[in-house]
């Protein structure tokens, strides 16, 4: 996993660590430790998780993973997965999961097959960390790289969200995977991870801009030390200098990719491939409460008594009301103004904001979402200013946690107790919580301005 | 057209031939106020309909309206058949697939009828039982429509004692209006609850009218499979005595002997917990004498009790939370047995067009459950989920969705090896038998349902078998704000960040930043 050379080098450049060679600075010298306790917390999750199961009636399980789970055993049957209800991701799913539906009359052996699944998903979160650590090793020591990694691959959130069956953690793995074939300049790989992504979760086609303008004919060229070309100067110059061969090359792949799967899908599955992976996002009127700041006017804008036909308000957004601009602040920001300002700059920091703009102003926002960007986070860590100004960072910290507490509260006196708490409680917690992300969003921006190109 | 009127007594409540006053001239019977429970059948062929039910008539195979009464009531064996409270309508239309135009019309007509009632048409009111029939159901709380409905239709203006029948029926318990094509007749038929009746009734010529005051009897030769009746018989406006009858036959709705309510668990929130409250942890007395010997065919190995839910689209049951035998056992269930296809797990209430589902639910055998089997009352929970609901103005941000008691019941359903035989027993007509409810074809032909009686919770106030649950909504008379106070926090966060990326454009262009930059940066921080 590591160089041995490298594991044996005191991290003596890390600032936190040089002064007292402690016990914990051992522990991230080597990759071992951290590995074999990031595994191990997964597997005490995991145990842990099969004794709640078999044993409680509250069950450790995600609802998600049952879905994936009988989706797969469909596809064990030569069936679709789209035959069970609420099945909404490309048939690829399903088929990783194909283990989880074989039986063998061994009730041990069913219960580890079952749940083969869930180790699929672990593993991919201790991938996306050495990940993490590969790509902050290009600019720090690799103990103080694995430090950081170590907020994502020691996390126990991380490690019940996978533990319990979602499938997010692959999403942080193919993300990760992505980042770290860009900065290596593996262009093909990056346009495959790219055009994978897209298909299995929509939202990472965010990172294509980011990733094309970061990709500009300097930093790609192979020789390090050629005097940068002339300045183009007119507009056809500009747009023949954008055009590089490794752009083209990436989107070529990406786009192969992305429709060659998705036409093999569709091909083998019709019309419900298409409607429940993708247009049911663009149909859906799924306002039950979430995080977003739009959800309560969505609620408000889709009832029969405040639109005007019937017809509308059966599709959201075309009421005409603000839902209708609502994907427009999302995508300007996660698409082209952040792209535009911080990609060449610092890719991983771009990508981080892209991911943190895209859930905070999304029209539905649920706390897995959070885990997009909980990924990229240990990347901007080590330059953020939260980290530099203590107060600064506990403060973002604090309001975050507070202000999701708030609408968790107002939440939980809706869901639970049956309290109308819609007004102004919930909105008002969800447009509180929706400006701290922005002022989080805004100095996460702001601090790239502390980062050497990257 | 026939008619048939049958007062039902409970076991040991007999009377006299000489109670009655029979006067074969006026075609009257007269008697005494006995308990019992009343029954009107009304049936009419094909070219006695009026106008409009032959055209409703027309485009059915099959047509089941089955109102029952929200209020409690008791009966008595045979009459034992329940259904949820409200409005349910079982429909087979005359040709294969759904038929659009003529459940539509169908529904229109049921709106003018029954007054309130909202389908319109089968794929999209409808709820499928399979075999091309189709289901409805809605809350209907009173047949007062109905009621104005048929006195205007069908008694003239000074027939006081036609206008008086229809008024009764404001004290129903049921009334039901069946029509089979096979058999081209329609049946009305009204239940009373067991309570004071007045035997009165007089000849309408040219119907044909039978009375029967009967009550419930046990023959020395009564068959595990029969129930037993006695009592008096008389063809109104030709008998000038009643004739004593007693005769047995079998029966596939008998009467559990045991009682249960059902409640929501506080607070329901927006995932309430139906409970229901059964009076006895013993099974029903599957055979005659109480003892299952070996004439008996039906042994408690084949009998469990169930839940028969009709959900109004407000709310609904998640079938793959009720499919883990842990969390079910946890609620006192066992197993989902039907659910109605498709339940949309996510929908608000408003943007779905079906009616709601249906569900049967198999309740945990409370003797096979060593803390149930000891007490004498028990419980099951029912987890439900709520939809959201339209905001609404004028009320606080709240709602209510209405949910009917279910039916519960003990089945005990043939084994395989012998369902032939179960079938042959229960011929499909016995003159009481109540088919197409919902439930029974859910089961195998030759299943024998014991009813649990319906009784309203200690705790509640009236008498309905209807619970209520408070749904929070979004208030309309709040809301004023949430259009402009959203698009200004959302413009905010966005200049705020945008104004944030300004400062870095502004810092280096947004293009490549060297080590000198960076450097020239920190020197200026």
């Amino acid at each position: 996993m590591a160089n041995p050379t490298k594991q044996a080098r005191r991290p003596l450049s890390s600032p936190t660590t040089s002064h007292q060679p402690s016990l914990l600075s051992s522990f991230f010298s080597r990759p071992t430790p951290v590995y074999a306790s990031a595994a191990l917390l997964r597997l005490v999750f995991f145990l842990y998780g099969l004794w709640q199961d078999a044993n409680s009636p509250v069950k450790y399980t995600d609802i998600d993973y049952l879905v994936f789970t009988d989706a797969a055993r469909f596809v064990s049957r030569g069936q679709s997965p789209y035959e069970r209800e609420t099945y909404r991701y490309t048939p690829i799913l399903a088929w990783l999961l194909l283990p989880t539906a074989f039986t063998t009359g061994l009730p041990f052996v069913d219960a580890a097959l079952f749940s083969s699944g869930k180790v699929l998903f672990a593993i991919s979160d201790l991938v996306a960390g050495w990940l993490l650590e590969r790509v902050l090793a290009k600019s720090m020591e690799r103990s103080r790289a694995r430090k950081f990694a170590a907020i994502w691959l020691l996390n126990p959130m991380v490690a019940t969200i996978s533990t319990r069956g979602s499938s997010e953690g692959v999403l942080g793995v193919l993300v990760m995977a992505l980042l770290s074939s860009v900065l290596s300049k593996r262009v093909t790989l990056a346009g495959l991870l790219l055009g994978f992504s897209v298909h299995f979760k929509i939202y990472p086609f965010i990172y294509a801009p980011a990733i094309i303008w970061w990709m500009d004919a300097d930093r790609m060229s192979s020789k390090k030390n050629t005097p940068p070309k002339l300045q183009a100067s007119s507009i056809p110059d500009k747009v023949f200098a954008f055009i590089t061969p490794a752009r083209v090359q990436l989107a070529l792949t990406s786009f192969i990719t992305f429709f060659g799967l998705n036409f093999a899908m569709y091909f083998t599955y019709g019309f419900p491939f298409l409607q429940h992976t993708y247009l049911h996002h663009v149909t859906r009127i799924d306002h039950r409460h979430n995080f977003s700041p739009y959800n309560t006017h969505l609620y408000l804008a889709s009832s029969p008594s405040t639109s005007n036909s019937t017809l509308s308000s059966s599709l959201p957004g075309s009421g005409g009301g603000i839902e209708s601009l609502a994907f427009l602040p999302q995508l300007v920001l996660a698409c082209v103004l952040i792209p535009l300002g911080l990609a060449k700059r610092d890719l991983p920091t771009a990508m981080l904001a892209q991911t943190f703009a895209f859930v905070t102003f999304n029209k539905v926002c649920t706390s897995q979402y959070f885990l997009w960007y909980m990924v990229l986070l240990p990347l901007y860590l080590p330059h953020s200013s939260f980290l530099r100004n203590k107060i600064h960072g506990i403060t973002a910290l604090g309001l975050w946690v507070a202000s999701q507490g708030l609408w968790l509260q107002q939440g939980y006196e809706l869901e639970f107790l049956g309290k109308s708490s819609f007004l102004p409680g919930l909105w008002l917690a969800s447009l509180g919580f929706f400006l701290v992300n922005c002022w989080i969003l805004g100095t996460i921006i702001g601090d790239s301005c502390n980062v050497k190109g990257g | 057209m026939r008619e048939r009127i049958t007062f039902i007594q409970k076991l040991g409540d007999s009377l006299e031939p000489s109670a009655l006053t029979v006067d074969s001239r006026s075609g009257t019977i007269n008697g005494p106020e006995i308990r019992a429970v009343r029954e009107d059948r009304l049936t009419l062929a094909h070219p006695e309909l009026p106008h409009e039910l032959q055209t409703l008539t027309a485009g059915a195979r099959d047509l089941h309206i089955r109102w029952v009464s929200t209020d409690a009531y008791g009966v008595v064996s045979p009459l034992l058949a329940r259904l949820p409270p409200g409005f349910h309508l079982f429909y087979a239309p005359a040709r294969a697939g759904a038929d659009d135009l003529s459940s539509n019309e169908l529904c229109l007509a049921l709106g003018d009828i029954f007054g309130g009632i909202s389908c319109t048409s089968l794929t999209e009111s409808f709820t499928s039982l399979g075999d091309d029939s189709f289901q409805y159901y809605q809350g209907l709380d009173s047949l007062s429509q109905f009621i104005r409905y048929a006195k205007h239709r069908l008694c003239s203006p000074t027939d006081t004692s036609c206008s008086t029948r229809l008024d009764a029926l404001s004290g129903a318990g049921s009334l039901d209006i069946s029509w089979e094509a096979a058999r081209n007749l329609l049946q009305i038929t009204a239940l009373w609850p067991y309570e004071r009746q007045q035997i009165h009734a007089t000849a309408q010529p040219p119907r044909r009218t039978e009375v029967g005051i009967l009550s419930t009897d046990k023959p020395k030769t009564l068959e595990a499979h029969e129930i037993g009746i006695s009592g008096l018989l008389t063809v109104l406006g030709q008998d000038s005595k009643p004739s004593p009858t007693m005769f047995t036959f079998p029966s596939r709705h008998r009467d559990a002997e045991s009682a249960f309510s059902a409640g929501f668990l506080n607070p329901t929130g927006l995932h309430p917990t139906l409970q229901l409250r059964l009076t006895s942890t013993h099974p029903p007395p599957f055979s005659p004498s109480g003892d299952n010997n070996d004439d008996n065919d039906y042994t408690t190995a084949a009998c469990h009790p169930y839940a028969y839910l009709t959900l109004p689209r407000g709310i609904f049951a998640d079938k793959y939370q009720l499919s883990d035998p842990l969390f079910l056992a946890s609620k006192n269930l066992s197993t989902l047995r039907h659910t109605t296809q498709p339940v949309d797990l996510e929908g608000p209430e408003y943007v779905l067009p079906q009616w709601g589902s249906a569900i049967l639910l198999q309740l945990a055998d409370p003797s096979l459950v060593p803390s149930l089997s000891s007490g004498s009352e028990w419980t099951a929970e029912i987890p439900l989920h709520l939809r959201y609901l339209a905001p609404s103005a004028g009320a606080g941000g709240y709602s209510a969705v209405s949910m009917p008691y279910p039916a519960v019941f003990w089945a005990c359903e043939p084994g395989e090896d012998e369902r032939e035989s179960a079938a042959e027993k229960f011929p499909p007509m016995n003159p009481f038998e109540k088919t197409h409810l919902g439930y029974d074809e859910l089961f195998a032909a030759g299943t024998v349902f014991w009813h649990v009686e319906p009784q309203p919770a200690v705790t509640a106030s009236s008498p309905s078998l209807v619970n209520e649950v408070r749904v929070p909504v979004l208030d309309l008379d709040r809301a004023e704000w949430v259009g402009a106070g959203t698009t200004a926090a959302v413009v905010i966060g966005f200049a705020w960040v945008v104004w944030r990326l300004a400062g870095v454009w502004k810092s280096g262009g947004g293009n490549v930043v060297g080590e000198t930059r960076e450097a020239k940066q920190k020197k200026t921080q």
